[in-house]
């Protein structure tokens, strides 16, 4: 699986949870309101019910209150799978159900029992309208629902003292905040949303312009190819294609070896920056982590080394150069193919002052605590060994992988 | 190179300009090349059917990997060798692709000549490495000497021999196999041996660790 497809799954599975259907705990949660409040209301009825003006009806309004609370709990859910969602007006509905319970309150419980501070018909269980108002209109709908419920609770019973303003309060604030909460997911929702289709942008442009890079690599290495060919003017162009084309695709697979956050560096990415058609660098695929300024030591040592190569081996020799980790040390081997550095010549040219750029490699790796070891002969070639302790605590095993 | 019988060859890579291109060189250089594909999935129905002696692979391969490819070819056709072409030179890819089977890797922008020796090289089975491609594998072998210790029944991590890390070590500094031969006075197919060995310790590991996870995950077959 590429890390595109990866992203993409994994944006799935939280698009479909919590971005495309934010409410979706919130109407469980009615539902389960729902059907507590309707045992209570049953219990309370119940234990009132011999005190009712018509026992019939109140069973008749609890039967009612019962079917019409499956019917809700049902449609609550989201009804069939795939079905539009209907659950505003399910609510609307819901509203007018309650209403109509607690507006049967006159015909079946006495005024001497609402006088005692008994309930009205329907009492707590019509407040999940409220809340379902609230998840299904936001602030508005909650705060309007919870006004059109206080005001049939008022009318239902003909009676507005402590009791029913605590009620209302209740019913207000509840209204409020469910309201309030499912305005803040709904958006929050929408956001995460709109950042999830960046980020599928972003990958996909990504892709693309891969693919449209390795076009450009692969018309760049064409060029070349042909130029040297052709020979005369063309191999000039060819030989600038292949510049660019290693350029470019340092670019792409070197990162160019920036340090991270830690204000570390990967000592591979940073000397595959120093390719070119006659300098090739070898590293391993996975990250050689250093503290930044040792990395930028390393590499401006390499580079004086890579310049000493065309000073003495001119500007046409080929050069190599190979990072490797032993144990507990870095070793970083610059080759020429050149003619090599005579036996003796080396005091000979030091004594002269005529190796500069040498001594400055030397300075750079003694001031890391390296050492420098040079390898030459005629017909051999000049090697410079760069090799540097890791003394910042990185264990090689534990070089993150790239 | 007259008298021997021509490399059959075949081409994979989603640049139909690069794909013709390659196809005609070599053909123009005495190679038959048999089929091209321009993805992974095809580049393996196609080699099941017409059994390449080569199959010249390029990694980056539109929305398929080359990669995956090259382990399903190994897999059916084990006499046939595969050379990685690329021009991206993804440093990872490279590596998974010469553990999955692949013995050699050039990169697009060598000469024509290097081109046609290489898929010479490939077709009698020496493996072909660029300096690249030996600094990928030893830093990959020392990766895994270096890991931390592993479960019990892990396969042991393959080690390399001083003599072959020397070897790999002389390639990635640039030295052919001539070249090597002479500094460490041994003769150039004693140091392609030692090359060859490098890769198929990396390939053998790769697929013991794959039967491992196989055995683990309740794919094998007791067949």
């Amino acid at each position: 699986m590429t890390s595109a497809e990866r992203l993409r799954s994994a944006m799935t599975r939280v698009t479909l949870d919590d971005v495309e259907h934010p409410l979706e705990p919130f109407w469980r949660g009615i539902i389960a309101y729902r059907v507590l409040t309707l045992v209570t209301v049953i219990a309370v009825t119940l234990y009132h019910l011999p005190g009712y003006t018509s026992m019939v009806g109140a069973a008749a309004v609890l039967a009612a209150m019962t079917v019409w609370t499956g019917v809700t709990s049902w449609g609550y859910l989201g009804g069939l799978p795939g079905a539009p969602d209907r659950r505003g007006r399910l609510a609307l509905a819901d509203l007018v159900a309650s209403c109509a319970a607690m507006a049967t309150t006159p015909l079946i419980v006495t005024d001497a029992a609402l006088d005692l501070g008994q309930p009205g018909m329907g009492s707590i269980w019509t407040s999940g309208s409220v809340l379902a108002c609230a998840v299904a209109y936001r602030v508005r709908g909650g705060v309007a629902a919870a006004l059109v419920i206080s005001a049939a609770l008022v009318l239902s019973k003909q009676r507005f003292g402590v009791l029913e303003l605590g009620d209302v309060e209740l019913l207000v604030l509840a209204g409020l905040t469910v309201g309030f909460a499912s305005r803040v997911l709904t958006r929050t929702a929408a956001r995460l949303r709109r950042l999830a289709a960046e980020q599928a942008a972003d990958a996909e442009r990504e892709r693309l312009t891969r693919s449209i890079h390795d076009g450009v690599l692969q018309v760049l290495a064409h060029v070349q190819r042909r130029g040297s060919e052709i020979g005369g003017g063309a191999a000039e162009l060819g030989t600038l294609a292949g510049e660019q084309e290693v350029a470019l695709r340092t670019l792409l697979t070197g990162g160019a070896g920036n340090s991270d956050a830690s204000g570390r560096r990967d000592l591979g990415a940073a000397l595959r920056t120093l390719s070119s058609p006659r300098v090739t660098v070898s590293a391993p695929a996975h990250a050689l982590e250093l503290a930044a300024p040792t990395v930028d030591e390393i590499e401006a040592a390499v580079r004086a080394a890579l310049a000493n190569v065309v000073v003495h081996a001119g500007p046409d020799a080929r050069a190599w150069v190979l990072v490797e980790e032993l144990g507990d040390a870095l070793e970083v081997s610059v080759r020429d193919d050149g003619p090599g550095i005579p036996e003796g010549r080396l005091a000979e040219a030091e004594a002269e002052g005529r190796l500069g750029v040498a001594r400055s490699i030397r300075g750079r790796v003694e001031q890391l605590g390296g050492t420098l070891t040079l390898d030459t002969g005629p017909d051999r070639g000049t090697e410079w060994v760069l090799r540097v302790a890791r003394t910042d605590g990185a264990r090689p095993g534990e070089i993150r992988r790239r | 190179m007259a008298d021997e019988q021509a490399v059959r060859v075949m081409v994979v890579d989603d640049h139909p300009i690069w794909r013709e291109g390659v196809a005609r060189d070599l053909t123009d250089r005495g190679c038959e090349v048999v089929a091209t594909a321009p993805d992974g999935p095809a580049a393996v129905r196609i080699a099941s059917a017409v059994r390449p002696d080569v199959v010249l692979m390029d990694l980056n391969l539109g929305a398929t990997s080359g990669v995956d490819a090259i382990g399903e070819i190994m897999g059916r056709l084990p006499d046939t060798r595969i050379l990685v072409l690329s021009a991206s030179g993804e440093h990872a890819d490279v590596l998974e692709a010469v553990k999955a089977g692949a013995t050699g890797y050039l990169v697009k922008s060598a000469g024509v000549d290097e081109l046609l020796d290489a898929v010479r090289r490939t077709a009698r089975g020496v493996a072909v490495f660029t300096p690249g491609l030996a600094g990928l594998v030893l830093g990959e072998f020392r990766r895994m000497a270096d890991a931390p210790a592993r479960p019990q029944g892990e396969p042991a991590v393959p080690a390399l021999t001083e003599r072959e890390t020397e070897v790999l070590r002389l390639v990635a500094k640039g030295l052919t196999a001539k070249q090597i031969g002479e500094r460490l006075v041994v003769s150039h197919r004693t140091v392609e041996s030692h090359i060859q060995n490098t890769l198929r310790k990396l390939q053998l590991h790769n697929r013991s660790q794959l039967v491992r996870y196989a055995i683990e995950q309740g794919l094998a077959d007791d067949d």
